[in-house]
């Protein structure tokens, strides 16, 4: 009985460091050697205008919305204490140093992690990846690796989009409707937001974010089960995943960025 | 081509033990055999997309298993597949398709390019359907697409995965012709691989067929239907029950109940 | 294969990014408030300096004109001394300007404001106020407080 439950625990811990082990080898046949950088940049090209303009209402309206609810909920609280003044700084620090990438990396993985999941498990499920190897291209090249420098280029930006429209939406509800002063707002953040402390750790957080969410999307759209069922099955994952791993790693590198002080 | 004594196994399940067979070089051949065989996975092995656990499988001299990643790829080149399904690329144009093995190959020029690639629809009939996109055709036609894609390279070496499955008898015949037509203009070594019996053996040099994870037999259609083997006249006859059972492997049904 | 539109719209995302970097950088961080004009050094003496922080502002007048860089502890004295960092464009504190911890509201943060006195001469970079007014410490207060309290009965 306990035999076997460690025996479990043993396989389970196997067939999960072969998937590591799996993954890290497709990424690394996908990204390093010799490429075609003209065509291999035309196609990085189309694959951003896919996972990253396309994703842009998105990011747009939840950062608006944030930003909003952070100005409503933070001028609450703070007017308890009679500090309105400090809004600006709250608003600013919270989405920078947290909510910025961290909420930007989960609704990437939403919309683009499982949109790449299932269109490179449909490619497979088609044939078109071993049509491609009988062309005589590699796939890893011609289909993972674009998709993959796609999502580590744009959802930085759509990080600092978000960021940035988040801070509007908060000075809209806070100096706008709530009647925080104009002045002070923006001072306060100012003075309370360090560029290199906040601001660059906060891209930093977006960057590794970007590497993992995109990682195990074409992971999971390369490894799958090409049937419908298995599509299905690997969009899930990378959603589930993919959130996963960008909370966990958050916590790691707050700590690391944010712990001593 | 010759394939020697290979042995493969997908998890548990062996799919070959020891399987012996040559391909005749110009010749087309028909890879024949009951669903579930393992026909596709001969092609794989063929193309070098999956390896073999043991033996050998040679191509105009080369051990595909032995390749490596850049040799095979060399080796590719001068082969042509056409999947079950077409496999086109979705995003792009018919044009582009049949174009993208040259762009991706070569360096000829634009004029060059849509010169060849005219060549290729034409002979398949589909030069009207240039600029439509791969879901706007029927299963046939994305068929002779990819066909045209297959051998805008100019290979010496073309496979067929199941081309006539699901194929209205209009479009079985379009690509019956059209495989032998490719044979004998282009001294193509063909290589086909179906369950749809007499229309295969109609145009086929040299048959092999596949069973139980071997070859049950190999030689001419017409050696074929003479022989006596029960393997071979079960499936020839298309039999409910013979060598290959109808049953999935079970106990006894009395010790079930 | 490549759309014209498809470019042009990447274009546009790539500089909306940078648009925000630059927007998050001036008016989020007010990045241009500081360094680029340059900045002396001033220190001042403190005998407490509870609740004071690296990063805290220095203002004059209640106008920031500059920031906390470092704290330590200076056995010659047996006092604090602060480093400031204070923008060049603020130079003219005379040598008898005076330095005070003060705090932002009643539990807000600790800043230390420069009040400029009357000599002619100015404070250059490297020098050392000793007028200084150390923080106010709670628990003192409310102690005096008390002890005014009972003294008085």
């Amino acid at each position: 009985m306990i035999v076997e439950w460690i025996a479990g625990i043993g396989s389970l811990t196997l067939s999960q460091l072969s998937n590591v082990g799996r993954a890290s080898l497709i990424l690394i046949q996908a990204i390093v050697g010799r490429t075609n950088a003209g065509v291999h940049w035309r196609l990085t090209i189309d694959q951003i205008y896919v996972v990253g303009v396309l994703s842009l209402s998105i990011i747009i309206v939840s950062g608006l919305f944030i930003g909003m609810v952070l100005g409503l909920q933070g001028y609450t609280i703070l007017t308890d204490y009679g500090s309105e003044q400090a809004l600006g700084q709250m608003v600013a620090l919270s989405l920078t140093r947290e909510l910025g990438p961290v909420v930007t990396a989960l609704l990437f993985a939403g919309r683009a992690g499982s949109a790449l999941t299932a269109e490179i498990g449909l490619m497979k499920a088609t044939e078109q990846l071993a049509s491609l190897e009988m062309i005589g291209i590699d796939p890893l090249r011609r289909v993972v690796a674009p998709r993959f420098w796609a999502g580590v280029i744009s959802l930085p930006i759509l990080s600092l989009i978000f960021v940035s429209i988040g801070c509007l939406g908060g000075a809209l509800i806070g100096v706008s409707w709530l009647g925080v002063d104009s002045g002070s707002f923006w001072a306060n953040m100012q003075a309370s937001v360090e560029f290199s402390d906040d601001i660059l750790n906060g891209i930093i957080k977006s960057v590794v974010f970007a590497v993992v969410v995109t990682w195990i999307a074409v992971y999971q759209g390369y490894d799958l089960v090409p049937t419908s069922e298995g599509i299905s099955r690997a969009t899930t994952k990378t959603v589930v995943h993919a959130s996963l791993a960008v909370l966990c790693l958050d916590f790691f590198l707050t700590a690391v960025m944010f712990g001593e002080i | 081509m010759e394939i020697r004594e290979v042995v493969f196994r997908r998890d548990q399940r062996v799919i070959y033990d020891g399987l012996t067979a040559s391909i005749p070089r110009g010749k087309i051949t028909a890879i024949v055999g009951p669903s579930g065989t393992g026909k596709t996975t001969l092609l794989r092995l063929i193309s070098g997309q999956l390896n073999p656990e043991a033996g050998d499988i040679c191509v105009d001299g080369l051990s595909v298993p032995l390749l490596t990643r850049v040799e095979l790829f060399d080796l590719r080149r001068r082969m042509g597949m056409l999947f079950q399904s077409g496999a086109l690329f979705t995003e792009l144009s018919v044009f582009e398709n049949v174009a993208f093995p040259l762009r991706v190959h070569t360096d000829l020029d634009e004029e060059l390019i849509r010169f060849v690639v005219m060549m290729k629809l034409e002979a398949v009939g589909l030069r009207g359907a240039l600029d439509l996109t791969p879901s706007e055709l029927s299963g046939g036609m994305q068929r002779r697409v990819a066909l045209a894609r297959a051998i805008v390279l100019d290979p010496e070496m073309i496979m067929y995965d199941e081309p006539f499955v699901g194929q209205d008898p209009i479009g079985l015949g379009v690509l019956l012709s059209l495989v032998k037509r490719l044979n004998q203009a282009l001294g193509l070594t063909s290589l086909v691989v179906s369950h749809d019996l007499q229309e295969t053996l109609s145009i086929a040099d040299h048959v092999i067929m596949i069973a139980n994870t071997r070859v049950a037999f190999e030689g001419s259609p017409q050696d074929m239907q003479l022989s006596e083997d029960l393997l071979v006249q079960q499936f020839l006859y298309g039999r409910p029950d013979g060598p290959v059972h109808f049953h999935f492997p079970a106990s006894p049904i009395e010790d079930a109940l | 294969m490549y759309s014209r539109g498809t470019e042009l719209s990447v274009g546009v995302f790539v500089l909306l990014g940078a648009f925000c970097l630059a927007f998050l950088a001036l008016e989020v961080s007010g990045l241009t408030k500081r360094g680029d004009s340059g900045s002396y050094r001033l220190s001042a003496r403190f005998d407490n300096v509870a609740g004071l922080t690296t990063r805290a502002k220095v203002s004059a007048a209640g106008v920031t004109i500059g920031r906390v860089v470092g704290i330590r502890y200076d056995e010659k004295t047996a006092g604090a001394i602060v480093d400031m960092e204070i923008s060049q464009g603020f130079s003219q504190f005379s040598e008898d300007t005076s330095a005070s911890i003060l705090t932002a509201g009643l539990l807000g943060e600790k800043y230390i404001g420069l009040m400029t006195g009357g000599d002619p001469n100015y404070l250059v970079d490297g020098d050392i106020i000793y007028d200084t007014q150390s923080a106010v410490v709670l628990e003192e207060l409310i102690g005096k407080f008390l002890l005014n309290m009972s003294s008085e009965k």
